[in-house]
């Protein structure tokens, strides 16, 4: 009985909660279903439904409704911002345990917000996809709190720099970006959670810097890694800092840099646009990343686990690493991708599923730090950013 | 007189209660909050009383963003206006009907499109391989494209000015409307010419509406990040930026800090320009 009430009180309370999402974002949409009298129907057919707060990027659209027939879970996808710091204060301060049970953030605060309580552990034998992940990808340093399992690697990549052969030759060190030849021909992305990992990188793999972990900057190491910055950038070094996927594109497109920190897809849009650009493989290694998967709290409150469950199993079945792959080059870490793809290849085709999921394995069969979007000392990493800002 | 006033005041009470709830209510609360404590362990502030805040934008350089912002708000406004006036001038006093109102149209043009556009736009019309190095280039002025004319400060006051320019030229125009054309014939019969006219009635007659300019520049360069972030050097910082920054890192008091600092100032131009200049006197109060 007991459970019983729990269930349905659960259940009004996510009533009322999807009936306020759909006011906000969908109220349109519902309107005119229910003109045409398919909302009743839809309603009493409709599979369990997860609130899903994620990065933008993270989103496949009008094939959500694909994956609820497959999956049996229908996500209602929010756009959490991507920027960490307000999902955070939001998760910890605001009403986002009211509105969401899955987060998608990335990697490197699962610490914090496992310490804040806004997020619970993963029961991994309600994920029977978990086992089919990639281990490398299973040993993300941030997955794992106090024996628990906080956070599933759902996308991952590596980033490093993009560069100019027919100007630079062939590329593979950090030290491009620092080089005195290229004195105002560089660029690096105006955000310390990238910008500060790759030079401790350099700083610690071919300048022997006294550097442990390159995410997690103690706060001598931070000092180092951003005087080294700050001489750079006063030297002139810096065409500019970029911010965003226009202006990476640009920079490049437009031969205002020849090397520059990024993303690889700035690589795949300045080929497109007949420009010779590659991606360099640095003997420093790689800047993992990782876009994890966490269960709010409020989900456990809700007593909607085990559709989230449900849900997270269903990012890692195939279907979605196959539509985030074809839209945005991203990678889901299972082969279960390209076994999807090998079953419907008139909607994916393997050899092209495969052929990405191969790239970024030989990224990650090297060296590869991981992007900490929450390293210690976060707030002396903003600190000594304005000081870069203003040197 | 008296019976007159409850309806006034009724009429009044709705635009003050939005004033005092939408405006005045949510800068108490920043003024408030820049002195309370950040709590770690809840992610939140508390109402510990703490000056630490004032204390932090001393440090890392951040009072040095907040007078650099200032800097480019009084640079941009001073530009806007050394081009608004005589633009409004032409418009208002020597331009026909029609060619006025085509020459107004023309300058809301820049705003069928975002500020987000507007500002991407220069750095292709600025760039190494843009049309102004491409066009100094191919006159042969140039053998190689002129770096500085992108990511500096020269670019961003172009695209600060290119973005403020109406907001300036308008309250120009309406203070124009406001110079009886009768007092410029009567100066000129007595022997005013052009520039005695010009510096005896119009500029101190549009006072108002050159203050007027400036705050609104003032106020929007202060208030933008866009044109600083796409067009300025490495890790170019304007305030909005930087309280960007600190948000991100949760320092909530330290972002009100730097949020009341900056609205003091803005208070003080106002109050300050006001009482000089009177702006009231660009809607038909107080015309001398």
């Amino acid at each position: 009985m007991t459970g019983d009430r729990h269930s349905a009180s659960a259940a009004a309370s996510n009533f009322k909660r999807r009936q306020l999402l759909q006011l906000m974002a969908g109220g349109g949409a519902a309107f005119s279903m229910a003109g045409l009298g398919a909302m009743p129907r839809a309603m009493a057919q409709s599979p369990a439904s997860v609130a899903f707060w994620a990065t933008a990027t993270l989103d496949i659209g009008e094939k959500w409704a694909q994956f609820a027939s497959q999956v049996g879970v229908a996500p209602e996808f929010t756009d959490n911002g991507n920027d960490v710091g307000p999902v955070l204060a939001r998760l910890a301060a605001g009403n986002a345990n009211e509105l969401f049970d899955v987060g998608g953030f990335q990697g490197g605060a699962e610490k914090e917000m496992a310490r804040q309580g806004v997020i619970i552990p993963w029961d991994l034998s309600k994920i029977p996809n978990y086992e089919s992940i990639w281990q490398w990808a299973k040993d993300i340093p941030y997955l794992r709190q106090n024996g628990k399992q906080y956070s599933i690697p759902t996308v991952v990549n590596a980033d490093s720099i993009i560069y100019r052969p027919d100007k630079l030759g062939k590329v593979d060190s950090y030290g491009v970006i620092f080089d005195k030849k290229l004195k105002g021909r560089v660029a690096m992305e105006d955000a310390w959670i990238n910008s500060a990992i790759f030079t401790a990188m350099y700083l610690k793999e071919s300048e022997n810097k006294p550097i442990k972990d390159p995410g997690n900057l103690s706060e001598s190491e931070l000092g180092l890694v951003m005087e080294f910055l700050i001489k750079h950038k006063k030297d002139g070094q810096f065409r500019t800092f970029w911010n965003g996927w226009e202006q990476g594109v640009q920079l490049v497109a437009d031969q205002e840099v020849d090397a520059m920190t990024g993303w690889e897809p700035i690589v795949y849009e300045g080929r497109k646009r007949g420009l010779q650009v590659e991606y360099a493989a640095p003997v420093e290694g790689y800047e993992g990343w990782g876009n994890n998967t966490v269960l709010l709290k409020g989900a456990g409150d809700r007593g909607v686990t085990d559709a989230a469950h449900t849900f997270v199993n269903g990012l890692l079945a195939g279907l979605y690493g196959c539509e985030l792959g074809k839209s945005r080059g991203y990678l889901v870490p299972t082969d279960n991708n390209v076994a999807y793809a090998k079953k419907n290849p008139s909607e994916y085709k393997p050899e092209e599923v495969q052929a990405l999921g191969d790239h970024v394995k030989a990224k990650f069969a090297g060296k590869v730090y991981w992007q900490n979007c929450r390293p210690d000392n976060f707030q002396l990493y903003e600190e000594w950013w304005q000081k870069l800002r203003n040197a | 007189m008296n019976r007159r006033l409850p309806p006034a005041f009724a009429l009044m009470a709705l635009p003050l209660l939005a004033i005092l709830v939408l405006g005045f209510l949510p800068l108490m609360v920043v003024v408030v909050w820049s002195v309370w404590t950040w709590d770690p362990l809840t992610y939140w502030i508390r109402p510990d009383f703490n000056l630490g805040s004032y204390a932090a934008i001393l440090e890392a350089g951040r009072w040095m963003v907040i007078v650099s912002t200032l800097g480019k708000a009084l640079l941009t406004a001073l530009i806007c206006l050394l081009i608004g006036w005589p633009t409004a001038y032409a418009v208002h006093f020597l331009a026909g009907r029609r060619l006025s109102l085509i020459l107004l149209a023309l300058m809301t043009v820049p705003f069928f499109t975002s500020y987000l556009i507007r500002s991407f736009s220069w750095r292709l019309v600025l760039g190494r391989t843009g049309v102004v190095n491409d066009l100094l280039i191919h006159l042969g002025l140039l053998s190689a494209p002129l770096d500085w004319l992108l990511f500096s400060n020269f670019a961003v006051l172009v695209g600060l000015v290119a973005s403020c320019l109406p907001f300036a030229t308008f309250p120009l125009l309406l203070s124009m409307r406001r110079v009886d054309p009768v007092l410029l014939v009567a100066a000129e019969d007595l022997g005013a010419g052009f520039w005695t006219r010009l510096s005896t009635i119009v500029v101190p007659l549009t006072m108002p509406g050159i203050f007027a300019g400036f705050l609104f520049v003032f106020v929007m360069v202060v208030g933008s990040s866009t044109e600083v972030q796409m067009l300025g050097g490495a890790g170019a910082s304007i305030v909005s930026v930087m309280i960007n920054d600190v948000m991100r890192v949760a320092n909530y008091p330290l972002a009100f800090a730097i949020s009341s600092v900056v609205l003091l100032v803005i208070f003080s131009v106002v109050l300050a320009g006001n009482a000089r200049f009177g702006l009231a006197r660009l809607f038909g109060e107080g015309q001398s």
